[in-house]
């Protein structure tokens, strides 16, 4: 069963695989015990003769108290055990550094993938500029804004390196799955979350809606590529080269009224 | 509580006949046999039409895109395109409609509507329910509920479409068909709370003199229990409904946050400011209890089948008490785990991971319990039997599955996966339906008065266990290898693409499943005209249904009642049979031996040569 799971490359999607299969391997354990007792009472205490009597027997304490205390002892443990694994992965104060911020908004039915410019540092956002041209509401006055990129689908990241996500919606509820990472969230507008992975395998990999958003739902996939640094390294000059020519061919640097940040953004399909 | 006084007086005779216009009768009857009915007629309607749209769900996730066979071209142009294949839109519809259909008009009927007004009364002594008029309002509300949610297939827009979970956004700014969808699930909440409060004051109130709570059947004290869910839970629904249906309609902000870029509606006069998540706490707040209203009752039904057919007193009957009233008030602490990967705090994911554990505890223990009865019994494997023995094996998977899900790090990579599709249909169709069969072929000739067909019967628990299985289990392996919910189309995904073989086998024998349960219908239609006449208690079972008549009067019994023991005393040894009905005086069951062990005197001595 477990063989079906996609390949893991993601660090903290060992520990999920490993409580997967310790889960798995109880279950089946627990399954295997009670239904081999079940069909041998089926076999064995069914009606052979009429007349004969069942054992007039109502039951008994201590049994019944082991029978709680058992799978209580095992269910504490699960959770206890299961929960320093979640907390690794989900507690803000345990998130590791990270090495690359990247801001992702769902939008019925596509995803925005937003990388701060050469400058590394985000334009500022305010919820009032959003539009579909302007899905993040990029504040157009504020210049560290100019050279932030946003793609739509396809979101690069470099190996082996922990990527932090700021995740958010602009319109309903979806949710951020990438199955190979072992990664997924809810994007919830009006709210940002953050959620973390590091890629231990370079190559492309699907990321999915998982959350119901419309009959669009099932065609909000985008891809993720993960890449050498170096490659990555190259991929961000190109789209920062683009977005810096998109500058230029707007003309004067005095742009307040015009969308540049939102100039790489290609025309975003309406529902 | 004038119907509660009459409980001790009202010994109604056999030809005690009420002269009745065929409408207060059949249509506006107040006499809870005949509104078990209704709801039993009514529910299952509602399981064929949900169950119809899950086998177009089923066609295109196994051939998406592809015509649906034989009627595709005939249906209405908003639902196929030009080929007759199933549309995105109409997909989305088709989902939210077959979840909301079959949790709400079909298992919370069939198991708090039909049986708790079938079997509460009678199994307590009790001349009808305590409120019967409220009773009657209660079943009216939930085929006009029933009538507005499907009204949906004429408006613009279409059907609800945002999951029966109806979350916010999608769901404030959706069609005419989402505010269908919530005014109805607002009147079948006001049916449950008013059957919630008939159910409590009647099996407090209206018991057969003698009978305490702990001479309760299980499936009485299971939907005792269950009302006190309903009562606590369902206003918790009612007022998130109202909020939502404010949302959409007066452009209200409790589940909407501002600057909302949607392009299907004006957004400006929405102010923003509120919370997407307040929805879905509201929400599993009662539908977490919910999922208890709808396998509490079930619980109930298979235990007295088991310990009926086994012919033994049930496993630790005490505890199964206290189990129940322990799922009841943990279920109440567990609605956050619907809501681990939702964006709320992950620390909330702790506390709802150890309250969810502690719930499986209780779930165990049942379980173990209903092994304990079967051990050493004697086990006669009748339709009903089969029914509940299956419930019992289905509901372990169940449970297992729901351990996977409450380890919250496991849950971030199946959540909203088809494991959770898996998980629900093993609780609910593997548990709850189950058990409604179970129940149904159990109180048949009760209801009827006649027998049902035991070789139909068996067919359809065979057919519909092999291929509930066949159904059902392959979507945990989907599950796994990631297949999103709700998806029209999983070919999309590359890495989804090699699971489709396995949809399309799960979509042959979902076709299976469907059709096999017109043997069902088929049987109980058939059964109800012609079947063999049904003795009062042709189960030989203890509790106090089996004394009245099949079918049994308006006002239930002929004889006058008094509870002197227990529901489960299978082959006691102070009783010559292997049952001792609960009503049986003990100087009766002591003059029952005396005159047995005179005839085995007799026919022993007759050996010797001189008789009587
Ligand atoms: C051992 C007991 C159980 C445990 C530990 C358990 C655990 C869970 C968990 C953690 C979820 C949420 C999974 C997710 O969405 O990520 C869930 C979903 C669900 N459970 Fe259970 N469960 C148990 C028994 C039941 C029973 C008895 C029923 C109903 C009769 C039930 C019905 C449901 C339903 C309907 C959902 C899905 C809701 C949805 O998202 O549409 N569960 N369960
Ligand atoms: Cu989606
Ligand atoms: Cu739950």
């Amino acid at each position: 069963m477990l063989d079906w799971l996609p390949e893991n490359v993601s660090v903290f999607g060992e520990g999920v695989d490993h409580l997967f299969s310790l889960i798995y391997y109880i279950s089946v354990a627990i399954f295997i015990l009670v239904n081999a007792i079940y069909i041998a009472f089926i076999f064995r205490y069914r009606r052979k003769r009429k007349g004969e009597r069942a054992y007039y027997y109502h039951g008994n304490n201590i049994l019944e108290f082991s029978w709680t205390a058992l799978p209580f002892a095992l269910f504490l443990f699960l959770a206890f055990y299961s929960d320093g694994i979640w907390e690794d992965i989900k507690y803000s104060d345990k998130t590791p550094n990270p090495d690359l911020v990247v801001e992702v908004m769902g939008q019925a039915y596509l995803w925005h993938f937003r990388y701060p410019g050469s400058d590394g540092i985000f334009g500022r956002r305010d919820s009032r500029f959003m539009a579909t041209t302007n899905p993040f509401g990029i504040d157009p006055d504020d210049p560290n804004g100019k050279d932030d990129y946003v793609t739509i689908n396809s979101m690069n990241i470099p190996v082996n390196k922990t990527v932090l996500v700021h995740l958010s919606s602009m319109d309903v509820i979806h949710s951020f799955f990438l199955p190979n990472m072992r990664v997924k969230q809810d994007a919830v507008p009006g709210q940002w979350v953050d959620v973390w992975f590091n890629s231990i395998k370079t190559g492309k990999y699907e990321i999915a809606c998982a959350e119901l958003c419309g009959s669009g739902h099932y065609l909000m996939r985008a891809v993720l590529t993960v890449q050498p640094q170096a490659d990555f390294d190259t991929w961000i000059d190109e789209q920062y080269g683009s977005v810096s020519a998109a500058l230029v061919a707007a003309g004067s640097p005095d742009q307040k009224n015009s969308s540049a940040p939102a100039a790489t953004t290609p025309a975003v399909p309406t529902k | 509580m004038e119907a509660a006084l009459q409980t001790d007086t009202h010994a109604h005779g056999g030809g005690h006949a009420h002269r009745e216009s065929f409408i207060r009768h059949y249509i506006f009857s107040t006499d809870h046999k005949m509104i078990a009915k209704q709801f039993m007629f009514t529910a299952i309607i509602f399981l064929f039409i949900g169950g119809a749209f899950a086998l177009f769900i089923r066609w295109q996730l196994a051939y998406p895109g592809e015509p649906i066979p034989l009627i595709g071209q005939l249906l209405p142009s908003t639902w196929v395109n030009a080929d007759g294949a199933v549309t995105a839109e109409w997909y989305t519809q088709l989902l939210t409609m077959h979840g909301s259909i079959m949790i709400f008009a079909v298992i919370i009927p069939l198991l708090v509507g039909t049986f708790g007004n079938f079997a509460v009364p009678l199994m307590i002594g009790a001349d009808d329910m305590a409120f019967p008029f409220l009773n009657m309002v209660s079943f009216w509300l939930f085929p006009l509920a029933g009538v507005l949610m499907m009204a949906g297939f004429f408006v613009e827009g279409g059907m609800a479409a945002a999951g029966w979970t109806g979350y916010p956004p999608l769901s404030a700014i959706a069609s005419m068909g989402q505010t269908l969808w919530i005014v109805s699930l607002f009147l079948i909440g006001f049916s449950s709370i008013i059957g919630g409060v008939n159910y409590i004051t009647t099996v407090l109130n209206m018991r057969a003199p003698g009978m305490n709570m702990f001479d309760l059947p299980m499936t009485v004290w299971a939907v005792f229990i269950t009302a006190i869910i309903i009562v606590i839970g369902t206003p918790v629904l009612a007022a998130a409904l109202s909020m939502l249906f404010m949302d959409n309609f007066l452009h209200t902000s409790f589940f909407m946050p501002a600057d909302l870029v949607v392009a299907t509606r004006d957004m400006s006069r929405t102010a923003g400011g509120g919370q997407p998540l307040l929805w879905q706490h509201l929400f599993w707040f009662y539908s977490h209890p919910a999922v208890y209203i709808m396998i509490l009752p079930g619980m109930g039904v298979v235990s007295d089948v088991l310990a009926t057919f086994a012919r033994k007193p049930l496993y630790g009957y005490k505890a199964m008490v206290f189990a129940i009233i322990a799922i009841a008030f943990l279920g109440i602490l567990v609605w956050g785990h619907h809501m681990f990967q939702s964006g709320m705090n992950p620390l909330l994911g702790t506390t709802f991971m150890v309250s969810t554990m502690v719930i499986a505890v209780p779930s165990a223990i049942k379980t173990f319990n209903w092994l304990g009865t079967m051990w050493r019994g004697q086990m006669e494997f009748t339709v009903p039997m089969l029914n509940a023995v299956a419930f019992v094996s289905m509901f372990v998977i169940g449970g297992l599955s729901g351990i996977f899900m409450a380890s919250t790090p496991v849950d971030i990579f199946i959540h909203d996966t088809y494991f959770i599709v898996g998980h629900i249909h093993y609780v609910l169709f593997g548990g709850s339906l189950f058990a409604v069969f179970a129940g149904l072929y159990y109180w048949f000739p009760k209801m009827s008065g006649r027998m049902f067909d035991d070789r139909i019967g068996k067919w359809h628990f065979w057919l519909t266990f092999i291929t509930f299985n066949g159904t059902f289990f392959p979507m945990h392996i989907l599950g796994v290898g990631g297949m999103m919910r709700r998806i029209y189309d999983p070919t999309v995904y590359d890495f989804l693409k090699p699971f489709q073989p396995m949809n399309e086998f799960i979509t042959i024998n979902a076709m299976v499943l469907g059709f096999a349960q017109f043997l069902l219908v088929y049987n109980m239609v058939y059964s109800w005209y012609r079947g063999r006449a049904a003795k009062r208690n042709p189960w030989r079972a203890n509790t106090l249904e089996w004394v009245a008549p099949s079918p049994p009067p308006h006002g239930n019994f002929d004889v006058p009642l008094r509870v002197y023991r227990g529901p489960y005393e299978f082959s006691s040894p102070e009783s010559v049979q292997d049952f001792l009905p609960q009503n049986v005086p003990p100087e009766e069951v002591v003059a029952q031996r005396a005159r047995h062990e005179k005839r085995l005197a007799a026919s022993q001595t007759r050996d010797g040569g001189s008789g009587e």
